[in-house]
Parts: structure tokens; C-alpha cells; sequence
């Protein structure tokens, strides 16, 4: 088997360690022999060409700092790497995305001056820019167990009537600090604020969009090989008792 | 009247933090002082004639203590915040303790008797510490990606460094890392001098130095670099058409751009010549922790992304069969409450860099309040998860390390397991007191 990760605007939207998600999927899928291939998706490139073998069957996108953000907002609207991100999302592609990324593939993001960034809308989402630093680690209770990570954002999101949370923050502050939410969940797509990186601490969630990824890609149900996550879940067990 | 109040408060409680033995007091008595006089800084730095303020996310410390080395060499009594603590709580606490409070206090305030002032300040603290300070010259070393819970983002530093650059005197001399794009476009932030340095071919691209011919334009330029591993570097200096030869007693090309700043600095505060300061830098010892020599291996201090890729670059082809490796992450204020960054720090480098080629059997001893994430991050990595040893009890740890240890133990911890560190080896009897070393 082979899995091809499209990591979005890897080149500028990956600080806070955001990197480490890429690491995790990549690792946690070549441990079990498949094959991997990371392509970075940038300002002007296409999502992919006519050759299918490198259509990405995973997307990652990070957080920026507010310039690159700003560029992110423009190619992702006005090319049509947007709708075709959408597109995939509806067959099922999973996608995760972090603070940052995660506000631009919601409806819009309204900085503290001048006008609102369009965002694709991929989430019932929109985020409004605070001066409240909401900064700390983080824990939450999800679909996929509790989940522990780093948030450090002064955005607030706000999920539109209908919209799934991703989890109920259980410690730290999540999409707006007032009403407990944290992220967003449509189809086999997650938004959140989860730095940390989230994958590794959290092996659970890896494994769930990689296995995703593969029965999108496959059309079969897929059930991937156990690995020996004693460290992984010990990190995720110390930090919930550290911090929960 | 109320500046000698304050010196007199931070005096008794720095007596008190001494006669307790409750640490080195480099923060404590600025912090209360400074409440009483809110302007002691100012204050006092004024006593100084030259004031020099060293910026940057990495290589402060190495930089400032070269700085003093050839400042002390040639006569000048030297004042700098010399434990690493770099807000402005520090540089009083500093001032506090090297003036003295004679008989006429009441109307000047103490005596200060320094020529030189030496001032490491960390990336937030620079804007708000440096007006007050007035410098003569100013030294940024570079700008990465740090403790973003603190600092902010990189483009958010730059541009806050620009708007202190905008307030100072033409009359200050700045210096800029000319490898680095941050800081390099600095130079249009400010209307008087600007003196670039750099490495011959070298540029930061993203966080790591890239090797790549250029017609760059550099006033202090080191060329011909040989690196000899652990033991250092030599190269030529050039400037002003003359070349020089330097040698550095310290490893990795990271550390020849603090030699640089140094030396550029050095050339601007006295006339002592280049040559001068090459032989001095043979004797140089770096502060504690940053690459420090123990008789059983070595401390490199890792803080950051970028600093630890520099360390693991540059120790990894000098790990033999025998040697193993410590490695310590704390998630206190101090290192950023953030560990995000081990992702961002190229651990790869480790293992692929080893001289023992894919050698997956390294034996690697994992510490700190954050012990599984760095475990889990060199797993991930590609080290074989048997070979990591976890232990989140430094003390335990650094026994489990030694214990049988044939070759060189490399450790490298993060800020504030460097200090624990130097306490448990201070408290064995391997080393004195980080605060009693000058």
C-alpha cells in the first residue's frame, strides 16, 4: 500500500512544532510497510496533476505567522485549491488542520483591523481575532478518547448552528475559551487548536486518519496493524495527569 | 533619595538570598528594587561610560562573555548580567550589586565603578530595556523561532527590534549578523552606523546555515573556516582588506559568529588590534552549561529548534562506540511552558550524522519534567525505542548514565535542567556552584 500526505503550505505554515503530526503519520504508516511520499503544497502549486498517483489521500495544514496567513487566505480563495480540498473532504479524504489552518478553512477570519480574510468554508466555523491570549496545554474529551495538547491562539472561533465540535475542553480554553467547544469535525476533516504535536502523544487519532486515508483510497475496509505504543502512551498518560 | 532606598532594598535582599543559600540572587533584588525606583536602571546605567547591549535568540551569553574577556584584557573594568538573566530585574540586580552606597548616598545615588557595561537582553526585554540603557553599541546575533508563548512570532520581533532601533541616538553603533535575513534587514531601521558580520558562503536559510557561493557584502568576514571537530575552529578574518587569522577553542560554525560579534564589538569599544584578540580567545571558556567540559563528557545546552540542530550537527560525527548521550527536557517558564519545538528541532540529524553509520544502538538516557515527549520524539526519530532509557528524575538519570559508562557522556539538557544539572554536579563535588563561577 501507498499513502501520499499533501502537507498544505508546508514551507510556510508550520511553526509551533506542527511538524511533528507530519512525522507521526509518516512513521506510524511506514512501521507497517506502506509506502509514503510527503509533497508540499504551496502558493501557485496544484493540489495534484493528471498523474493520479500523486493525488494526496491525507492533508495536513499548520499554523502561520499572520503574513504568510494572509498569503495562505488569498491562494487557497481565489485558485481553486479550496474547492477541490472541499471536493475531497466530501469523498472522504481525511484532513487535519491546526489553529492557523484550521481558521482558514473556516467561513472567514476577521482580523483586529482592516478586512475579513475569506476562508474556503470547509468548517460552519468563523474566527474573530481577540486580544485574549488563550496559551496553555490542553486537554479534551473526544470521539477518540481524551486528547492532550498545546493551544496558544488569540482567535476565537465560533461554530455555526449545526456544526460538530471536535471535543469539550476538559482543561485550557479551545475554539473561544466561553462555551467549553474545542474545533470542528465534518466528514472525516478535523480543526483544532491542538499543537503539542497533537499525532504523536495522541497515536489513537494518527491511526484513525491514516486508516481513513487508506479506505478512501482503497474503497475496503481496513484494519491496520497494532504497533507498540508503550511511549506514546505514556507521554499522553503523563501529560493528562500533569494536566487534567 | 529614593534610587539609594532601592539599592539599599536590593542589597539587604540579595544578603538575605546569600546568607539563606537559597540561590545565586540575580533576579530577586532587581525585581523589589525596581518597584521602589521604577527608574534604577536608568539610573545607574548612566554611571557607566560605555554601554554595549547584545541581542538575539541564540549565542547572548558566549558573545557578552567574549566581549568582557577582551574588554578585562585590556584594562576595562567590566559590569554584565552574567547568569543568564536577561530581563530587566537581571541588569538591576547587577547594577544593585557593583554599587556602593557611601556616606553621601542621599544625593548621588552610589558609585559605580565601571568602565564597561555588557548587557545580554533576551528578545522581548531588548525593546523595553534598551531606551533605557542608551547604548553605545548595539549587537543582534540572529532570530529564530523561540518560546513562541513568550516572544511571539519571528516577523513580530524583527519588528518591534525596528521600532527600538528607530528611538536610539545616530550616535549608536549597530551591529548586525549579515547571514541572517532577520536581522540584516535591520540596517534600514536606523539612521547612523551599521556594521555587518558574517561567514563567507554561508546564509540562514529557514533556521539551518546553508553552505552557498554569494557576492554578500560583509564589513567583518570569516573565511577559509576549518572546523576540528569538539575542539574548535580556525579561519581568517577579514576587514578593512586585511586578513587575520583566529582560532576558536569552541565547536560548530554556530560559535564562529559569536567570535565574529565579539570581535566586531571589540574593535569599536577599544583599539586593541585583531591580533591581540585572537590570542586571547585561545584561553576563552565558555559559561556554564553552554558547551561545557566535564571530566566524564560534555553539557551543550539546548533551548530552541535552531540552537539544538547547531548541537546536534556539530556533535554527532564526534559520538564514539562507547559514548552515550543524556538528554533532558523541562517544560518550566524558563525553557517555554511550550515543548511543541522538539518537533521543529531536527533530532534526525543525530542519528543519520553519527560516525557509526545508522548505528540505531546509541544508548540514550531521557530526562526532565517532559520525559516522555523527548522520548518519543527521538522514537520517532528513528532510534530504536529500546535503546531510550527513561528516567524523569535528572539525579537518577545522570547515576543510570555514568553507570558504566566506558567513553564520553554527552548531555544536553534544557534550561532549567542545565541548572539543576550544575546543582547535582556542584552537589557532588564534580564542579562549584554555577553562580560562584565568574
Amino acid at each position: 500500500m501507498k499513502l501520499v500526505i499533501g502537507y498544505l503550505y508546508g514551507d510556510l505554515m508550520n511553526i509551533y512544532g506542527d511538524t511533528g503530526n507530519i512525522i507521526a503519520l509518516k512513521k506510524r504508516a511506514q512501521w507497517r510497510g506502506i509506502e509514503v511520499v510527503v509533497k508540499n503544497i504551496s502558493l501557485g502549486d496544484k493540489l495534484y496533476t493528471s498523474d493520479v498517483s500523486s493525488k494526496p489521500d491525507i492533508y495536513f495544514f499548520g499554523g502561520g505567522q499572520d503574513q504568510q496567513q494572509e498569503l495562505v487566505s488569498r491562494d487557497l480563495v481565489l485558485s481553486i485549491k479550496g474547492k477541490v480540498i472541499k471536493q475531497e473532504v466530501e469523498k472522504g479524504v481525511p484532513l487535519l488542520s491546526v489553529c492557523g489552518g484550521y481558521q482558514l478553512l473556516g467561513e472567514y477570519y476577521k482580523p483586529h483591523k482592516g478586512p475579513k480574510l475569506p476562508g474556503i468554508g470547509l468548517f460552519p466555523t468563523y474566527t474573530v481575532a481577540s486580544f485574549d491570549r488563550m496559551i496553555g496545554n490542553i486537554v479534551i474529551e473526544s470521539q477518540f478518547g481524551k486528547l492532550v495538547g498545546f493551544e496558544n491562539h488569540s482567535g476565537k472561533t465560533h461554530l455555526k448552528k449545526g456544526a460538530l465540535p471536535f471535543g469539550m475542553v476538559l482543561k485550557g480554553f479551545g475554539n473561544n475559551g466561553a462555551d467549553k467547544t474545542e474545533g470542528c469535525m465534518y466528514k472525516n476533516a478535523i480543526g483544532c487548536y491542538m499543537h503539542g504535536s497533537l499525532l504523536p502523544k495522541n497515536p489513537k487519532l494518527a491511526d484513525w486518519l491514516l486508516r481513513k486515508a487508506l479506505e478512501t483510497k482503497y474503497g475496503k475496509e481496513i484494519e491496520l496493524e497494532s504497533l507498540d505504543d508503550s511511549l506514546e502512551l505514556q507521554a499522553h498518560q503523563k501529560a493528562l495527569a500533569r494536566f487534567s | 533619595m529614593r534610587l539609594s532606598a532601592a539599592i539599599l532594598l536590593g542589597k539587604i535582599i540579595a544578603k538575605i538570598i546569600h546568607l539563606l543559600k537559597i540561590g545565586g540572587g540575580s533576579a530577586a533584588p532587581g525585581l523589589f528594587a525596581l518597584k521602589l525606583d521604577p527608574d534604577l536602571v536608568i539610573k545607574l546605567s548612566a554611571k557607566i561610560p560605555q554601554n554595549i547591549i547584545i541581542t538575539g535568540t541564540n549565542g547572548k551569553t558566549t558573545t557578552a562573555r567574549m566581549i568582557a574577556l577582551f574588554a578585562k584584557a585590556n584594562g576595562l573594568k567590566v559590569i554584565r548580567n552574567h547568569t543568564g538573566s536577561n530581563l530587566e530585574r537581571g541588569i538591576a540586580s547587577t547594577l544593585i550589586h557593583h554599587t556602593s552606597l557611601g556616606l553621601n548616598v542621599i544625593n548621588t545615588g552610589g558609585w559605580l565603578d565601571r568602565n564597561l557595561g555588557v548587557w545580554e537582553l533576551d528578545e522581548a526585554a531588548f525593546n523595553s530595556v534598551t531606551p533605557k540603557i542608551k547604548p553605545n553599541i548595539v549587537v543582534f546575533l540572529n532570530v529564530f523561532r523561540d518560546q513562541l508563548d513568550r516572544y511571539g512570532e519571528v516577523d513580530s520581533v524583527v519588528k518591534k527590534w525596528c521600532n527600538t532601533l528607530k528611538s536610539l541616538t545616530p550616535q549608536t553603533v549597530v551591529l548586525l549578523n549579515g547571514d541572517d535575513a532577520n536581522t540584516a534587514k535591520l540596517a534600514h531601521c536606523f539612521e547612523g552606523k551599521v556594521v555587518t558580520f558574517g561567514v563567507k558562503d554561508y546564509k540562514l536559510v529557514g533556521e539551518s546555515l546553508e553552505k552557498k557561493p554569494s557576492n554578500k557584502k560583509l564589513d567583518f568576514e570569516a573565511k577559509n573556516v576549518i572546523l576540528n571537530g569538539l575542539k574548535g575552529s580556525t579561519f581568517q578574518l577579514s576587514f578593512n582588506h586585511k586578513s587575520h587569522t583566529i582560532h576558536l577553542p569552541l565547536p560548530g560554525i554556530y560559535h564562529i559568529y559569536d567570535a565574529l560579534a565579539a570581535i566586531t564589538c571589540a574593535t569599536h569599544f577599544s583599539d586593541i588590534p585583531i591580533n591581540r584578540l585572537s590570542d586571547y580567545l585561545i584561553n576563552f571558556q565558555p559559561a556554564f552549561g553552554r558547551v561545557e567540559k566535564l571530566p566524564f563528557g560534555f553539557i551543550f545546552l539546548i533551548k530552541n529548534p535552531a540552537g539544538a540542530t547547531q548541537v546536534f550537527e556539530t556533535i554527532a560525527p564526534q559520538i564514539k562506540p562507547n559514548d552515550r548521550l543524556l538528554l533532558a527536557l523541562n517544560d518550566n517558564l524558563a525553557d517555554g511552558t511550550d515543548v511543541s519545538w522538539i518537533w521543529d528541532a531536527n533530532f534526525e540529524v543525530l542519528l543519520q550524522n553519527l560516525s557509526r553509520a545508522k548505528s540505531r544502538d546509541l544508548s540514550l538516557y531521557v530526562s526532565g519534567t517532559r520525559t516522555y515527549d523527548l522520548a518519543n520524539r527521538l522514537k520517532y526519530a528513528g532510534f530504536d525505542s529500546h535503546n531510550i532509557m527513561v528516567e524523569s528524575d535528572l539525579k537518577k538519570a545522570l547515576r543510570q548514565a555514568r553507570d558504566g559508562l566506558k567513553g564520553k557522556l554527552f548531555i544536553l539538557p534544557t534550561y532549567t535542567a542545565m541548572l539543576e544539572l550544575q546543582g547535582i554536579l556542584a552537589h557532588s563535588g564534580l564542579k562549584k556552584h554555577y553562580w560562584e563561577e565568574s
